[in-house]
């Protein structure tokens, strides 16, 4: 059984349907990557899953409970943490309370841990977090929402915005993270980064998953690279 | 030599002040959370001091008793405003809507009409004159320092007050629930992420906010020893131009415009008469808009 299991998910905003019944499976231990350019409903599909949204039709099954009618805060709860597009940091606070403030019921038990994985932060916790560079906000996304203990992470486009250098450090975190035990579901618009950490990868397309395989296969895929990778299959 | 009477008028400016910085706080809170006025306010005030004088013609309980009472009718009145004028406009949740002008608007609206409605309701069930307290329970009983005379009330708003901002500081740096409180404030959308349940943390804010309305109700009722139905209008104007003088979400800037508000109130009196007094409210308001649109400490976060 999957830890995340999505089932003809479907969403609407106002009279638009926005996902038309999208089907998505996260296994225990996995990075699972979804791709597709901007308006696919990637982001939608994102917030329906952390309870942001309530889906219209559809079952979205974290540990084989049925969470789409859940709130937010009930999600949280469960243990699945999202660090969401645009990072949605408390930028008037400082950093040390972002991170008190994702512990949650917790607490900063997991501080030490994660400071291990974000030295920057470490030297940066009593300042405002809105002074932060682009990069170390998004570490401060990504590690307020590790210090809720997670089973599973949502992670909404992290390489959005960041300089090249940047990138590559976010992406070889995730690799990290998921090899310390969590799952991990991220979207992103840079396919090749994504594919080289996924297990396996998704591509929607106007509100559908398109198609679904091991990140090795569509890496391989002459239509993921004509569309996603910017180039031609070179047959050897 | 400087004459003591302005010392005097200084100390009255002083406690007016600080009524006007426990109110201005209560606006202050529920804007940074919903980015809406609530026009209700007022009436918390005026709630809070009926409370304490239904309790002192009752039961003539001693002051601390009558002060935590209040305290506790201000909570479940902010409780319970939320719950009928805020909490049924909310019925989406992403940040878009949350901090919307519809929201805005409507929420106007509906914390007028409750204030119109708990107004009108203490005219008939009270009548519109002012209520009488027990001699007793008036906090105005002079002291004498050297050559200026200040009264109990002035003393005693000034420690309670000082305890409240100080217990709601501590609140907010140090709790979750203030904590939660802030995060809402700060990111409606990433409190959600985080696992806040904005909808408690909402309604916690107007709970608190209130108590520290009906708060100052009650004390003002017993130091002029007047009660009556209108009397939270003044103030809640007064708190409103604190706030938008503060900068609209910035606590620390409500509480200092709120004490120069009432400073300069209490000096004004020295020189026209205190019906003329409330110009300097209205003329700070004004000055602040024209020349400081963001208050004088908005930090450019939102245009008054």
């Amino acid at each position: 059984m999957s830890l995340l299991e999505i089932r003809g998910l479907t969403v609407t905003m106002g009279v638009q349907e926005i996902l038309h019944g999208v089907d998505l499976d996260v296994a225990e231990r996995g990075i699972v990557a979804v791709l597709g350019s901007n308006g696919v409903g990637k982001t939608t599909l994102m917030r329906a899953i952390s309870g942001i949204y309530k889906p219209k039709a559809g079952t979205i099954r974290f540990k084989g409970e049925d969470i789409s009618k859940l709130k937010s805060h009930e999600i949280v709860a469960r243990g699945l943490l999202q660090a969401p597009e645009g990072r949605q940091i408390f930028s008037s606070m400082s950093v040390r309370e972002n991170l008190v403030i994702g512990g949650g019921a917790h607490g900063l038990s997991e501080l030490e841990r994660i400071l291990v994985l974000f030295p920057k932060l470490g030297e940066r916790m009593s300042q405002i977090a809105g002074s932060l560079s682009g990069g170390e906000q998004q570490m401060l996304c990504i590690a307020r929402a590790l210090m809720a203990k997670p089973s599973i992470l949502l992670l909404d486009e992290p390489s959005l915005g960041l300089a090249p250098k940047f990138v590559k450090g976010i992406f070889d975190l995730v690799s990290q993270i998921r090899d310390e035990g969590l799952s991990i579901l991220i979207v992103e618009q840079n396919a090749k980064a994504a594919l080289r950490i996924a297990d396996r990868a998704a591509v929607m397309e106007s509100g559908r998953i398109a198609l679904e395989g091991r990140a090795v296969d569509l890496a391989g895929d002459p239509r993921i690279v004509e569309a996603y990778l910017g180039g031609h299959v070179h047959t050897v | 030599m400087f004459d003591p009477y302005y010392l005097q008028q200084l100390a009255i400016g002083l406690s007016q002040g600080v009524i006007y910085a426990l109110m201005a706080i209560g606006f202050t809170l529920i804007f940074g959370v919903l980015n809406v006025v609530n026009f209700a306010h007022g009436e918390v005030y005026t709630v809070g001091a009926f409370a304490g004088l239904l309790l002192i013609t009752a039961f003539a309980p001693p002051f601390l008793v009558v002060l935590f009472v209040v305290l506790a009718v201000g909570a479940a009145l902010g409780f319970g405003l939320e719950r009928i004028a805020f909490k049924p406009f909310r019925r989406f949740s992403d940040e878009a809507s949350l901090k919307s002008r519809a929201m805005r608007e409507s929420t106007l609206m509906s914390s007028l009409a409750v204030s119109i409605v708990a107004r009108e309701g203490l005219e008939i069930a009270f009548g519109s004159q002012m209520q009488t307290l027990p001699f007793e329970y008036l906090i105005n009983k002079p002291i004498a320092i050297g050559p200026v005379t200040i009264v109990t009330g002035d003393v005693i708003i000034f420690v309670v007050a000082a305890l409240m901002l100080g217990g709601l500081q501590y609140l907010l740096t140090k709790t979750r629930v203030g904590l939660s409180i802030r995060a809402v404030s700060a990111n409606p959308l990433g409190a959600k992420y985080v696992g806040i349940d904005t909808d408690r943390t909402i309604v916690t804010t107007f709970a608190i906010g209130s108590m520290m309305g009906a708060g100052a109700g009650i004390l003002v009722g017993l130091y002029y020893g007047a009660i009556f139905p209108a009397m939270g209008f003044v103030p809640g104007i007064k708190a409103f131009v604190a706030m938008v003088m503060g900068g609209l979400s910035s606590i620390p800037g409500a509480v200092i415009c709120a004490l120069l508000l009432g400073l300069s109130e209490g000096l004004a009196t020295t020189f026209i008469s205190s019906n003329w007094a409330d110009m300097v409210a209205y003329g700070f308001l004004i000055v602040t808009l024209i020349f400081f649109p963001q208050g004088l400490f908005g930090a450019g976060r939102e245009r008054v």
